[in-house]
């Protein structure tokens, strides 16, 4: 984080496409030096890398995760079987450990803290309310350092709302297991769930004409209000200035998408009506999201996004596919064999909606290859087992080829204690975002190439 | 008891003694003080032992693990000044964290006395001074902004459902440390502001008025027998009329008009009189006479909303043979209000005639900023508006375009989306009350959830909010807009919200469905509904001889009348309930009445599956008593070392507290949960769970004994202070909008005590709350840094 090296668009040549994609060695340093040393031959397209991170509470039933083989040519575990068509686009990396999602001396917690440190390697502060503190989250560090190339920064999705009644988990705000997005230490970012504004955010919701003269008053009402922000600081102290601030950094969040959306070509109108509303059933609300998704990265209006299945912690039945438990609840399934199996049938119904964003992204061409190529797509949770709520040995599968920067179809064992945020190091790298290191990382990811 | 004070605040407790600049009494009487001297003798008696028995080893001279060196603590006055340190420690001995496992355990007595020792100290130390802590300048949330924009814009409209959820903190989501913006809410306020405006001002051309029209057939009186081609119906007698009755609700001016043509014989023509409700408003001469000529006739007339009835007679008939002057009726309308500019716009728009642009802006910015900010508005701010009117007009756009910026303007200014506290004083950490205009706003956020209305900017344009305090408050919870109590306040205290996502198995409880969600909601809502409204005893919310219900919850109380009845009626029969309105039921036993028992509460707390006494019981300490057991410790030792568990949910449950882990707080929480095990995961009455018959009797800790839950409800009766402690911080956190500090404890200890001379009525517990120095007051600097 330290230094904050220049940044080059992370591009591959549509000529080559991801199926020839280059071999490239971590020993031959960073992957920057390799995208802008490649001389760009006349009328190739630039095709950018893009990251997801899907996330899913509680933990899995490992035994059914984890294939017994390492390397090419596992069996996939029931768990992981709908993944079956997109196999040969899946990293199945274990070994991985949140360690910040570990008590140390903070009690319980752990499904806060699971989420909280997910992304970002870093111990959430337990408070209830005030003070709240994680650490910048990997999602945000790329979002900052490519907010100039698309119309959005990043997209931070879910399907629960971001907030829930009460103090969420053992004295953790609700902030801590409903967000896996932090923009800084203290700015959580919310997640937006009605698939009709995450639409209305990606493409608008008017003609251009009309934009552009909403964006011409807005810039009016933005000049004037901070006008008055700034009349107002030198009444405030403390917190209040603190407040303050998020106010500046949200408006001028703001100022820069309008600047970027009268600069940047208009994107190509997605193929598909502004939807109504949340739909009713979940999983159609997940794939209504994934189809978002697919749209965003396909119209490149992001290239970073983070989509929350479920808040850590929740306790959501699934009756439709017969397990009407709370999934919470299940997860302290104390080896009650018969709590396991519904456990895993949950984890395979989550499974089986990566199958359909996965499928999706593969469908759709993008230069010689298609957008599967040209993804990074995470899915894990910050748990392990629900049941012993350990964060080491946790389910992480690394999707898509990421412009060939991933030699994909393989099972990866990491040493115990590997940092999480070692990998996301190492996607960032893929996103001509290096950074030294994140959170508590203590190097790359050796071996994804 | 006082350890309550520490959760949720440990992390924010002042570091050391950074404000020190508080006038402090204590340092110097700290020798003379009789609490001060009886803590300094507990801090040899109990601290100084319990640390060398307990801590020192890893934390002392030798190891300093943490970096902590609990031996150099002397004397009362250095633990005083690591006051942060010493906070953390009690917290780390409560929660069970501290010592580690492995090492020698103290006993509950032991451990318990040495945080009392700790606490008392502290409280001593705190003795005379007054802190009435700070509020961090609050963003309105959804409901607040909501209801601030319905009264200052006067729209019929909600733009919140689009915005992210709001963060809750201390159980709240009115709190200012947690109401954090973002980009994505800030484009929302830019949205919602672009919105509420379209709506409330019409810059373009206004809507036509809206038209209603009969024709003939329809008309008053009935045709009969009915005749579907009658285009145009005859009037030729002056007794008879033709009409049409219409309700209208917008107030104004309207037009009546009828379609006709006259055939007339003699001399003159026909002449009609247009009637509205029966008073005669235009005679007039038809000189069409044939029907391809037939026009309308009308007359303007101000109206009220309601029925209105329009009709026709003929002024002048006349027989001549068998020729009859006949007047031939195709229809009548009613057009209007013709003044289509929604009420907001004339409200908003309202200024002096004859003023200049300028001078019309100026009215019109500066009493809409000024109610918006909820402060007068300064000449400054509103030239500034009046700036943008300008600028959209020498963009060639209409004046009341720039007007309607403007005011979009102010509705994303962080004046009107936050609860500015402006502060001649930002930096001094010494009480002083807040202004009028501050106490008004922090009123009617408050209790309404909403802006000041005109009488609270009136006083406090007068400066007489102060003196006025507590009239005002009584007359505000008269008002409707208190409601707001229930739908915020009582549905985060009660954790009610937690019900819109319960999803119960649906083939275990096939009975629950949406009306009976909605039902369970309403009961809790309305009961304590009528404690706000009637001024009722807050006890009644642990245990009351009444409640309200409709048919559809009645049938899942077994409970068919409004005298408790079930089916068959054995006591006085009542009416039956409706299944259209909740009603009042008299209670026949104390089965129901109270929270606690209500199918909201006792849904809640369950799993989709089964019920939970766990959950059950943690409610009740928590919520109800505001003693919630300490979170559990890391690293549950599991289950499965001891195999499988057996027999009913009751038997399972004690084979698991046998844990010594667990045991000390599961003693508290397991028995008040049984208490309720009569009672299924949707609330519904049972006497077996599954082939187990229930026993719903238990022991507490304290060696109180109950039989089931009336008895365990005349227990929580016993411990009213403890309830009406816990009522009174929950309601406090919720009126400041943050979370209570240590030195809120004198004003919580007044307010209980002023709230129980009361016969513990619910306007004693605001009246007392608003009168608080945490409340009617404010300091600048913050004590965290």
């Amino acid at each position: 984080m330290s230094s904050a090296p220049k940044i080059s668009r992370r591009t591959i040549l549509k000529g080559i496409g991801a199926a020839i994609a280059l071999p490239w060695l971590e020993s031959m340093g960073p992957l920057r030096a390799w995208a802008t040393a490649t001389p760009t031959p006349a009328g190739g397209t630039l095709i950018p890398n893009r990251m997801a991170f899907l996330y899913v509470p509680n933990g899995v039933h490992m035994p059914d995760w984890m294939p017994t083989t390492e390397g090419t040519g596992f069996t996939l575990p029931r768990t992981l079987e709908p993944l079956a068509e997109v196999r040969e686009y899946l990293s199945v990396l274990t070994g991985l450990t949140a360690d910040k999602a570990r008590p140390h001396g903070d009690g319980g917690g752990d499904h806060a803290r699971a989420m909280a440190a997910f992304l970002t390697g870093a111990q959430p502060r337990k408070t209830d309310g005030a003070d709240i503190r994680a650490g910048v989250s990997a999602d945000q560090v790329a979002a900052s350092r490519l907010a100039h190339l698309t119309r959005l920064a990043s997209l931070e999705i879910g399907c629960d709302p971001s907030a829930m009644a009460g103090n969420c988990d053992s004295g953790y705000s609700c902030v801590y297991s409903s967000t896996i997005s932090w923009r800084s230490a203290t700015t959580p970012v919310p997640k937006v769930h009605n698939p009709r504004l995450v639409f209305e955010r990606l493409f608008g919701n008017g003609s251009d004409a009309d934009r552009a003269r909403r964006d011409r008053n807005r810039q009016s009402v933005l000049d004037f209000v901070q006008d008055e922000a700034r009349g107002l600081q030198p009444h405030l102290s403390g917190t209040d200035r603190q407040r303050l601030d998020e106010y500046f950094a949200a408006i001028r969040d703001i100022e820069q998408r309008i600047a970027r959306a009268a600069q940047l070509p208009e994107p190509p109108r997605p193929g598909m009506p502004q939807p109504a509303g949340v739909p009713q059933s979940y999983q159609e609300h997940i794939r209504l999201l994934c189809d978002l998704v697919v749209l965003a990265f396909q119209a490149d209006v992001t290239r970073v996004t983070t989509f929350v299945l479920a808040n850590e912690g929740s306790n959501r039945p699934y009756p439709f596919i017969s397990v009407p438990e709370g999934h919470h609840d299940l997860s302290h399934h104390g080896n009650d064999a018969n709590k396991q199996r519904k456990i895993a049938m949950i984890n395979r119904f989550h499974v089986s909606q990566l199958a359909y964003l996965l499928r999706r992204l593969r469908e759709t061409r993008e230069g010689d290859g298609n957008l599967l190529d040209h993804c990074m797509v995470v899915y894990g949770s910050g748990n392990s087992d629900g049941n012993r709520h350990n964060h080491d040995d946790l389910p992480i599968l690394l999707a898509g080829r990421g412009c060939g920067t991933v030699r994909s179809g393989r099972h990866l064992r990491f040493p115990r204690e590997t940092p999480l945020n070692n990998l996301w190091v190492s996607m960032l790298d893929r996103m001509e975002c290096n950074i030294e290191s994140l959170g508590d990382s203590t190097g790359r990811l050796p071996g994804l190439m | 008891m006082r350890l309550r004070y520490l959760w949720g605040v440990v992390l924010l407790v002042a570091a050391g003694f950074g404000w020190s600049l508080l006038p402090r009494a204590d340092a110097q009487a700290g020798k003379t003080d009789p609490k001060m001297a009886a803590a300094a003798v507990a801090f040899d008696k109990v601290i100084v032992p319990f640390v060398a028995r307990h801590c020192v080893a890893c934390h002392g001279p030798e190891k300093k693990k943490a970096n902590l060196a609990l031996h150099t603590y002397k004397d009362v006055h250095a633990l005083l000044k690591g006051r942060k340190v010493w906070t953390h420690v009690v917290q780390m001995i409560h929660a069970g964290e501290m010592p580690p496992q492995g090492r020698p355990q103290p006993t509950v007595e032991e451990a318990e006395a040495f945080q009392k020792a700790v606490l008392d100290l502290f409280a001593a130390a705190d003795q005379g001074k007054r802190d009435p802590g700070k509020v961090t300048m609050r963003r309105l949330n959804r409901a607040e902004y909501k209801n601030t924009i319905r009264d200052l814009v006067g729209v019929d409209f909600d733009p919140t459902e689009d915005f992210p959820a709001d963060d809750v903190g201390y159980g709240f989501d009115n709190i200012g440390d947690v109401l954090t913006i973002s980009p994505v809410l800030m484009e929302r306020y830019l949205a919602a502001a672009e919105a509420v405006m379209k709506r409330a001002i019409i810059v373009g051309e206004l809507p036509p008025a809206p038209k209603r029209q009969r024709i003939a057939i329809f008309l008053e009186p009935p045709l009969r027998p009915f005749k579907e081609k009658t285009r145009f119906r005859p009037l030729t007698d002056g007794k008879d009329y033709l009409g049409a009755t219409y309700k209208i609700t917008g107030e104004g001016d309207y037009i009546a008009k009828v379609r006709v043509y006259g055939e007339t014989v003699g001399k003159e023509p026909v002449k009609l009189a247009i009637f509205v409700n029966d008073r005669e408003q235009k005679v007039q001469e038809v000189k069409e006479a044939k029907e391809f000529a037939a026009r309308f006739y009308d007359a303007k007339v101000a109206l009220k909303p309601g029925d209105t009835k329009v009709s026709v007679k003929i002024v002048n008939p006349q027989t001549e043979g068998d020729k009859k002057r006949t007047l031939w009726v195709n229809q009548i309308q009613l057009e209007g209000p013709l003044d289509t500019r929604p009420p907001s716009q004339k409200k908003i728009l309202a200024h002096k005639t004859g003023a200049g642009k300028d001078d019309a802006a100026r009215e019109i910015l500066g009493r809409f900023a000024s109610k918006a900010y909820r402060r007068p508005a300064t000449k400054d701010e509103v030239e500034r508006l009046v700036q943008i009117v300008r600028q959209v007009e020498k963009n060639g756009d209409k004046w009341e375009a720039g007007v309607q910026l403007a005011l979009q303007a102010v509705l994303c200014s962080p004046k009107f989306l936050f609860r500015v506290e402006l502060d001649d004083r930002p930096d001094s950490p010494a009480a002083h009350p807040l202004t009028d205009y501050q106490l008004a706003s922090r009123l009617s956020y408050f209790l309404w959830n909403t802006m000041p209305d005109d009488e609270l900017f009136a006083l406090a344009a007068k400066n007489e909010l102060h003196r006025n305090l507590d009239a005002q408050v009584r007359r505000m919870l008269k008002d409707e807009k208190a409601s707001s109590l229930t739908e915020s306040f009582l549905t985060q205290w009660l954790q009610l919200r937690l019900l819109k996502n319960v999803s119960p198995d649906k083939k275990l409880f096939p009975d629950f469905d949406e009306p009976l969600r909605a039902a369970m909601l309403k009961e809790t809502q309305l009961c304590f509904d009528a404690i706000v409204r009637e001024d009722r005893s807050i006890l009644e919310l642990i245990d009351s001889n009444y409640t309200y219900l409709n048919e559809r919850l009645g049938r899942h109380y077994g409970i068919t009348d409004t005298n408790g009845n079930g089916w068959p009626r054995k006591g006085k029969p009542g009416d039956f309930l409706p299944r259209d309105k909740f009603v009042k039921v008299t209670l026949q036993d104390r089965q129901r009445g109270g929270v606690l028992t209500q199918a909201s509460v006792l849904t809640i707390t369950s799993n989709p599956t089964r019920t939970s006494p766990v959950k059950r019981g943690k409610w009740v300490l928590e919520q109800i008593l505001g003693t919630p057991p300490p979170p559990p410790p890391p690293n549950v030792p599991e289950l499965e070392e001891k195999g499988q568990l057996t027999g009913s949910l009751r038997e399972r449950m004690e084979q698991h507290r046998k844990n010594v882990a667990c045991a000390n707080c599961h003693a508290r929480m397991d028995p008040m949960g049984f208490a309720f095990e009569n009672f299924d995961a949707i609330g519904k009455f049972r006497s077996k769970d599954g082939n187990f018959a229930i026993d719903p009797s238990g022991t507490l800790p304290s060696g109180q004994s109950f039989k089931g839950p009336g008895e365990l409800k005349q227990i929580l009766l016993s411990k009213k202070d403890l309830f009406t402690r816990a009522l009174a911080e929950k309601l406090l956190t919720y009126a400041l909008g943050r979370g209570l500090e240590y030195y809120d404890k004198p004003a919580v200890d007044r307010i209980v005590a002023q709230v129980a001379k009361s016969d513990y009525r619910f306007s004693a517990l605001v009246v007392e709350i608003t009168r608080s120095d945490p409340f009617r007051m404010r300091r600048g600097k913050d004590d965290v840094q």
